[in-house]
């Protein structure tokens, strides 16, 4: 993900802006990351440059 | 398997546009590519979301026609494939794909100029709930298709691994009442079904093709089509 994309994505659960801690950048892209809702406290994964920005309870896919 | 545990596999996503869309199945993502088009019109400098996006098959078309355009699937392994195309079309500078729950979209409100789904409301348990969240994040147009009952895909629905809604034309009018959107336009096709094109070589497909399409004109059309466009506002 490109981190312009901050702008546009909320909290799935409550709406709140994101916080982004990148953790491997490549060619401008956010490929490895975590974001995290200040207000409620759910983290939510960036992994092969896409954020995983599914709520908790649908996250695990095995168990889906 | 139902729906969401098939199109997560990642055979399933890696096979998943040369099974349905090469030979007979070419036909099909023509005809839903001309629906997504003419329903959404210009896209230069539009902001568009696309629900369910999959393999990224229309995401990268918007992106390739000017659309800035987020592709949101539950699938990792389908939104992988999705990266890939848009890379090799160029056009990755202008879509991000992210993994998210329809229901619960991670976007502000009126966000987005329009929102669309394609063979998302077939899979849909609870088409009002995300039909209600379609209309949270657009600022006015959502498009979305439907397989149809009493058509000939009822044939040959409970064959498949996915399972599948089908809708009643009163049943799409409820689901628009109960999520207070307007119909703006509609456009009915395929007498013949999607698994009918599947099975046959482009060239066998063709003449079938030709006749579907003279049948979708006559009066009869529509009520035989099996495949629904609808395209809705706020």
């Amino acid at each position: 993900m490109k981190e312009s994309l901050m702008e546009i994505i909320r909290c799935p659960i409550d709406k709140h802006e994101l916080e982004l801690a990148v953790e491997d950048r490549e060619d401008g892209e956010i490929m490895a990351g975590m974001l995290s809702c200040p207000e409620c406290g759910e983290t939510y994964p960036i992994e092969d440059g896409i954020p995983n920005l599914l709520p908790p309870d649908m996250r695990d896919d095995a168990a889906a | 398997m139902k729906g969401k545990e098939w199109y997560q596999a990642d055979d399933v996503a890696e096979e998943y546009d040369d099974k349905r869309f090469s030979e007979g199945g070419a036909f099909i993502d023509r005809r839903e590519k001309a629906a997504v088009r003419s329903a959404l019109g210009p896209l230069e400098d539009k902001t568009v979301l696309e629900v369910a996006c999959g393999t990224g098959r229309f995401t990268v078309m918007m992106a390739q026609a000017g659309a800035d355009i987020v592709g949101l699937d539950i699938s990792a392994a389908m939104l992988a494939q999705g990266r890939e195309k848009a890379k090799r079309a160029g056009v990755d500078d202008h879509v991000e794909f992210m993994r998210g729950d329809a229901a619960r979209l991670p976007f502000p409100d009126d966000h987005f100029d329009a929102v669309f789904a394609m063979r998302f409301f077939h899979l849909a348990d609870r088409p009002v709930t995300f039909l209600r969240e379609l209309r949270r994040v657009t600022k006015g147009q959502i498009f979305f298709d439907t397989f149809n009952l009493g058509s000939t895909r009822v044939i040959y629905n409970w064959l498949l691994p996915m399972g599948s809604r089908l809708y009643s034309r009163t049943d799409v009018e409820s689901l628009l009442a109960d999520s207070e959107l307007e119909l703006e336009s509609e456009a009915h096709d395929f007498v013949l079904p999607y698994g009918f094109y599947r099975q046959l070589p482009r060239s066998v497909a063709r003449p079938f093709r030709t006749l579907d399409t003279a049948i979708g004109k006559t009066p009869l059309g529509d009520k035989l089509a099996s495949v629904s466009y609808w395209s809705v506002q706020k």
